[in-house]
């Protein structure tokens, strides 16, 4: 390598450093304040590491509030979304990718329409249908609204669509009907995008805090993004119990990330196309 | 086992017609060949029989049963596709046991029936393994093997040897003879190499544009090609075509001028043709003669150039008003005239056919010139 080459190698190292830097900081500051004494959080001199450790805030935040029980729900609610969308969104996707039926093209439009509606739009309605249909205040309503995902259905359509035909045809001609061809041979094939967008669709439904906001009212069926505001609430301005709440709530997407980074990873390229 | 009966198929795409009525009977335990072209509709048609496309028109009857709208996994049917399409997830055993898995065949029967077919394919040791742990021939083994577990009356192919070395497409083309001997199925194999077609085919059907063009034994097809397409579809090199005027015809003879302004004669029928109808001259490669071109008679040409396969030479020469090149097969041991030189090409003229303007054959009457010459 020449020297010119060798100036840029460790730009874009010292670059890369400075971004995780930035990156990781507020991670890194809401860890050390969770450990610190809830006094020492507003004094008025900095520290970077806690002067005195502690795991009074966590041993507080588990034991005060509801959070266990909202990071219960938080997890029933993540993976009831997960599991539903998958299922919705890869017989969708199968269908527009590899059915023939009269209007298949208008239906993939409107689908693909939903990209251009805000969620935030369909709040008011979404909320009026799900009162009418007592889901207020139930896993049921925080559910449904959320496993209509355009998007996902548009990235498993396209990962069908490259899947050579002879795969369904032959199927079919051992027998296999839509839903086994589905089953048996499109999904153990898609295997890694399917994690990708598991995970991903995992995560958003962690962190969605618009939609359990409107439609939960009692303490008992909130999620942790929705709980942390209480929290707040409960306890005034207490940043060490906020921080290590925060971070709680986070733990578990964290953890599901790190598990399945790898299988997220070679979805995603495999759907960019740029590994088969 | 089931015979197959095509009566009237026809499929269309919107506007466009793909096979334009197609009519065909093929005999329980006949291996059939599909040739022709890319694009002539083989596939298609295959696929048709397969049930993957539907039929536009017509009625397709397998084993006497009318079936167009049967399921395909109802039809009695196996087919071997050319990219093999084994599932990639899925051991060698699981490829060829899961059309009977999906039929709730019980397990011990399923290993039964695979390890029956893996063995008649020798691929026993491999029934562990995933497709991608295969090479092509294997994979194209576990493909045949996954139809044969099926037990099917109908096994369809559709061009599998297409992707292999053609090292390996001579041993499998014989491997496939056999398995039809051993197995006596109706098979049906669609290809555009007209040497698997010969080689394989106790009948040949060769398609144009959607039409069948011709139907029958390959020596058939060959000694007597209906037309001018079936002439050069089969055959390699291709027929020679020489364009020819009927000079006049008597005693089973038609003389023919041909480039060059020489007369010659072709065992053929030529009565229907009026004198000086512009015909087309059809001579294959193995039969014609090269020779200095010192002597009146024959084609006059110019040798262009001259390969040496071994077991045979090729001399291409340019003829006047010949599209191409003319190809003639001499015996390696012959020596021939060097580049550049006038030839001659002659042939017997009951080795030689006669098309109309539409390219049709004019019947051919070597029979009658061999009883007489």
């Amino acid at each position: 390598m020449n020297r010119s080459g060798s100036f840029w190698t460790v730009a874009g190292a010292a670059c890369a450093i400075m971004l995780v830097v930035l990156w990781a900081f507020p991670l890194l500051w809401a860890l050390s304040t969770s450990l610190r004494p809830e006094l020492e959080t507003v004094s008025s001199q900095f520290h970077w590491l806690p002067q005195a450790w502690t795991l009074e805030a966590y041993r507080k935040t588990l034991g005060a509030g509801n959070v266990v029980r909202w990071l219960f729900n938080s997890f029933v609610v993540a993976l009831l979304v997960t599991v539903v969308t998958m299922a919705i969104s890869l017989m969708a996707a199968y269908a527009f990718s590899q059915l023939r039926f009269r209007g298949r093209g208008i239906v993939f439009g409107v689908a693909m329409l939903g990209f251009l509606l805000p969620f935030e739009a369909l709040l008011v309605p979404l909320f009026r249908t799900m009162h009418q249909l007592g889901l207020v205040n139930s896993y049921a309503g925080i559910v449904l609204p959320q496993v209509v995902a355009p998007v996902v259905i548009y990235v498993f359509k396209q990962f069908f669509d490259a899947i050579p035909a002879d795969f369904r045809e032959a199927a079919v001609m051992d027998g296999a009907g839509p839903l086994r061809v589905l089953w048996s041979v499109y999904l153990p094939i898609s295997g890694n995008i399917v994690w990708a967008m598991a995970i991903v669709t995992f995560i958003a439904a962690w962190n969605n805090f618009l939609w359990p906001f409107i439609i939960v009212t009692s303490n008992d069926m909130m999620t942790i993004p929705l709980g942390l505001t209480q929290t707040y609430d409960a306890f005034g301005v207490r940043y060490a119990q906020l921080m290590a709440a925060a971070l709680l709530g986070a733990l578990p997407v964290a953890l599901a990330y790190v598990l399945f980074q790898r299988r997220v990873t070679q979805g995603f390229l495999a759907a960019s196309g740029l590994k088969g | 086992m089931a015979s197959v009966r095509l009566r009237g198929i026809r499929k269309t795409y919107g506007d466009n017609p793909v096979i334009k009525g197609i009519d065909l009977d093929i005999e329980d335990g006949r291996f059939v060949v599909f040739v022709g072209p890319s694009g002539c509709g083989k596939s298609t048609l295959l696929r048709m029989i397969a049930g993957l496309e539907d039929i536009t028109d017509g009625t397709l009857e397998l084993g006497g049963i009318v079936s167009n709208t049967v399921e395909p996994s109802r039809r009695g049917i196996a087919m071997v596709f050319q990219s093999y399409a084994l599932y990639p997830h899925m051991t060698v055993a699981e490829n060829m046991g899961f059309a009977l898995k999906l039929a709730k065949v019980p397990r011990p029967e399923i290993a039964q029936r695979v390890r029956h077919a893996a063995e008649i394919l020798q691929i026993a040791h491999l029934l562990d393994r995933k497709p991608k742990a295969l090479s092509g021939g294997q994979r194209q083994r576990v493909a045949i093997g996954r139809a044969i577990v099926r037990k099917p009356e109908v096994f369809l192919f559709d061009e599998p040897l297409s992707n292999l070395d053609a090292a390996l497409r001579a041993q499998t083309r014989v491997e496939l003879a056999r398995l039809h001997k051993e197995l006596k199925a109706t098979m049906i194999y669609v290809t555009h190499d007209q040497v698997e077609a010969m080689t394989l085919g106790e009948e040949i059907v060769v398609f144009n544009a959607g039409r069948i063009e011709q139907a029958g034994t390959p020596l058939e097809l060959y000694e007597r090609p209906a037309n001018l397409f079936v002439a050069g579809f089969l055959g390699s090199p291709r027929m020679n075509a020489f364009p020819a005027t009927l000079a006049g015809h008597a005693g089973g003879l038609a003389a023919v001028r041909v480039p060059g302004g020489g007369l010659v004669q072709v065992a053929a029928d030529a009565s229907l043709a009026g004198s000086g109808a512009a015909l087309t001259l059809g001579v294959r490669s193995e039969h014609l003669r090269l020779d200095a071109g010192l002597d009146a008679g024959g084609i006059p040409g110019r040798l262009a150039l001259v390969e040496y396969l071994g077991d045979v030479t090729l001399a291409y020469v340019q003829v006047e008003g010949v599209d191409g090149m003319v190809a003639a097969k001499c015996p390696p041991d012959v020596p021939l005239p060097s580049p550049g030189s006038v030839v001659r090409l002659r042939f017997d003229p009951a080795r030689a056919w006669l098309f109309d303007a539409q390219g049709a054959a004019l019947p051919a009457l070597r029979d009658a010139v061999r009883l007489t010459g």
